[in-house]
């Protein structure tokens, strides 16, 4: 199935460099979302046996949906389409050439690819080709705006993560040296014969991959990259970065993670972990006070909370379930208020905070949507992300580490009073703007409510069922 | 004769330590594609034919012949012929450098009496190629010495995973290699962006986005 999914975005990729229509390129975009959705849905169902689908049967060995990223490839799933739909009026009228808006959507088809490739790939190498054609195909989606900034923060994305990436491949390599008496890099095959590895090699491989691919996580002391690249790419492609392109390099650290713990030597890589994990909060926690640009703050506040999933792994046990929901909730919410940054550049013209105020009065819809926002990702009922965060909190508290505890939530406390203060200042008072361009267009403000609905259901509880897929998945990780 | 020409890959690096003239660094990696390549010829026999002959391909074809000579063609293109200004001296950065070869040895010493499953000058010799590359890409200034370092770092990453008796499926090598060679395409075309949005290849005109 996912062949045939991988076969048939290059097909639609083709098709749109044929034809190189405007109007097919947004539409493709959507109907590839709802092809997408049809598709993971049915092959979850399938891989869960509520479903029987003939050709689930015909996976070749190197991809396979297991508990674990079935939840990536839903959240990839389920925050594609809206992101397509919001495409439509963002691309409507634009201005440039027809073959730059062609290659757009392109690069947009194989970086959904790349993506549904590593994450549903059943090999470790395999993994590394399409993550780093992960980063090779969004280096043009960052570049799109064709910008001084846009192009110094592509040079920096491509060329940071692909040195962060080759560091992971001798991780890779490592882990095969270890490998005594097999001689495979599919994970089945190292997950059963995790004992019997030569500690050495496994623990250097751990700490290459880790510190590796938590460049592409935007983990410190290795983000750098990150608010450059969120900060200047399109605002669709900004809410894919963080809403998915994250998660799939964090998927690859859960993969080696689990073969530390099946080879025993769990404590030593949840150590690493909750390094890198609380260096990013303290990284966030500092530049966030003194940030003015709004689309910059959204990038910090995802090094925030992939920070937060790094300690929650860090944390093991209970944690491990928080940490993939706070997976789920961070990608649900931060992706429309990207999205809502974008709605509020396009009609302003700025990203400069002292530029805004009064958004609520300027732009009712736009201004109470980029509060509502700001409200779920600080962690308020019935965001999703109150309820990984209290989860995570009771993890600490039953594990007893009160210290660790105290130093966490005052580093949330401080990065909520950096991004509330801006979010505020910005939404309320009166209106500054010194340009107008009017409102946008309905497509780009009906994904956000889809958003606003999806993450109330996944926060409020509604669907149980839910549940147990994160439990399912948080016990491949134990 | 193997030894030979790992002890004569690592030591190139030494070679472009000491220049700053970017043609230098292209007729290095030249130099290097094709050592990788004699050192994959020698096996011939040890290694299953397909395998074989798809790494002579890639060692010949791309490493010594076709990257070179795009990164040869974007150094001509943007008329960077010479390093400016690194961060420190040609004296230190050789240095450095032979330093960092020296621990290569030290590696390949301390690690053969240790561990059974690698060849211990490979995994030496590879080791200090990619620091050595890494500081190419930290100390020089312009783009495509950066683009040149990182493809030097990816020669070493090959000769790591040369050392290996380990194979990956064909399906991975065959991904491994398109990565790397697109990688490099867009590294070489973002440069030439570059030259046209800020008129030179020196990577300080790149520091518009900061906090």
């Amino acid at each position: 199935m996912l062949e045939i999914l991988l076969g048939f975005t290059c097909v639609l990729a083709l098709v749109l460099l044929a034809f190189r229509s405007e109007a097919m390129n947004r539409w493709a975009l959507v109907a590839y979302g709802i092809a997408y959705l049809g598709a993971i849905g049915s092959g979850c169902l399938a891989s869960a046996g509520c479903l029987v689908l003939p050709w689930v049967e015909h996976l070749t060995a190197f991809f396979a949906i297991d508990p674990l990223n079935l939840i990536f490839l839903a959240i990839l799933a389920v925050v594609f389409l809206p992101v397509s739909i919001y495409n439509l009026g963002y691309r409507k009228g634009a201005k440039g050439d027809r073959s730059s808006g062609t290659f757009y959507a392109v690069f947009m088809l194989l970086f959904m690819a790349s993506m549904t490739g590593a994450v549903a790939s059943t090999h470790l190498a395999l993994y590394w080709v399409f993550l780093e054609a992960t980063t090779l195909a969004s280096s043009y989606l960052i570049y799109f705006p064709k910008t001084k900034a846009s192009l110094e923060a592509t040079w920096k994305y491509i060329f940071i993560c692909s040195i962060g990436i080759a560091v992971a491949f001798v991780g890779i390599v490592f882990i095969s040296v270890g490998s005594v008496g097999f001689d495979s890099l599919f994970l089945a095959d190292l997950y059963r014969n995790a004992p019997s590895m030569t500690p050495l090699w496994l623990k250097l491989g751990f700490v290459f991959i880790t510190i590796g691919l938590g460049t592409k996580v935007g983990l410190a002391p290795v983000h750098a990259w990150l608010p450059d690249a969120h900060s200047e790419a399109p605002s669709p492609v900004s809410a894919l970065l963080s809403g998915t392109l994250l998660n799939t390099a964090l998927l690859g650290m859960m993969r080696a993670y689990k073969l530390m713990g099946l080879a025993g030597f769990g404590s030593q890589g949840r150590i690493i972990l909750l390094v890198l994990g609380f260096l990013s909060l303290v990284v966030t926690a500092a530049f966030i006070l003194g940030i003015r640009n709004y689309k910059r703050m959204l990038a910090y506040s995802s090094i925030e909370n992939m920070g937060i999933v790094a300690v929650g792994l860090g944390l093991g046990g209970p944690a491990i379930l928080a940490a993939l929901f706070h997976v789920a909730a961070h990608s649900l919410v931060k992706s429309p208020f990207f999205l809502t940054a974008g709605n509020i550049l396009r009609r302003f013209g700025t990203k400069d905070t002292r530029e805004i105020s009064g958004l609520v009065k300027a732009d009712p819809l736009n201004g109470w949507l980029w509060v509502a926002f700001c409200v779920a990702i600080l962690g308020f009922p019935p965001s999703p992300v109150f309820m990984s965060e209290y989860l995570m909190i009771s993890a600490f508290v039953s594990s007893g580490r009160w210290l660790l505890l105290a130093v966490f939530l005052l580093l949330l406390t401080v990065i909520l009073y950096g991004m509330g203060r801006r979010v505020f200042a910005m939404s309320f008072g009166e209106p500054v703007m010194s340009s107008d361009s009017g409102p946008v267009p309905v497509s780009m403000v009906l994904p956000l409510f889809i958003f606003i609905a999806l993450f109330t259901a996944l926060g409020s509880g509604i669907f149980a069922p839910l549940f147990g897929l994160f439990a399912d998945a948080a016990e491949v990780l134990k | 004769m193997i030894y030979l020409l790992i002890v004569l890959f690592g030591s190139t690096m030494l070679y472009v330590s000491a220049t700053s003239r970017i043609e230098a660094y292209i007729k290095t990696l030249y130099a290097q594609g094709f050592l990788l390549f004699l050192m994959v010829a020698l096996e011939f026999g040890r290694i299953e034919t397909a395998t074989f002959v798809f790494l002579c391909l890639e060692t010949l074809v791309f490493k010594a012949v076709l990257i070179p000579a795009m990164l040869s063609n974007a150094v001509r293109k943007n008329e960077a012929y010479r390093d400016v200004e690194p961060s420190i001296s040609h004296f230190f950065s050789l240095i450095i450098s032979t330093l960092v070869f020296l621990g290569g040895f030290a590696i390949a010493y301390l690690s053969g009496s240790r561990s059974a499953e690698i060849q211990p000058l490979y995994f030496g010799i590879s080791i200090s190629t990619m620091v050595n590359g890494l500081l190419i890409v930290m100390l020089r200034k312009n783009v495509i010495t950066h683009a040149i370092g990182y493809m030097m770092m990816e020669n070493g990453i090959f000769l790591l995973s040369l050392s290996i008796a380990k194979k990956m499926p064909f399906v991975v090598d065959l991904g491994v290699l398109l990565d790397l060679f697109t990688g490099i395409f867009l590294l070489v075309l973002f440069a030439g962006k570059i030259r046209e949005a800020f008129d030179e290849t020196e990577v300080d005109s790149l520091s518009r986005l900061k906090d």
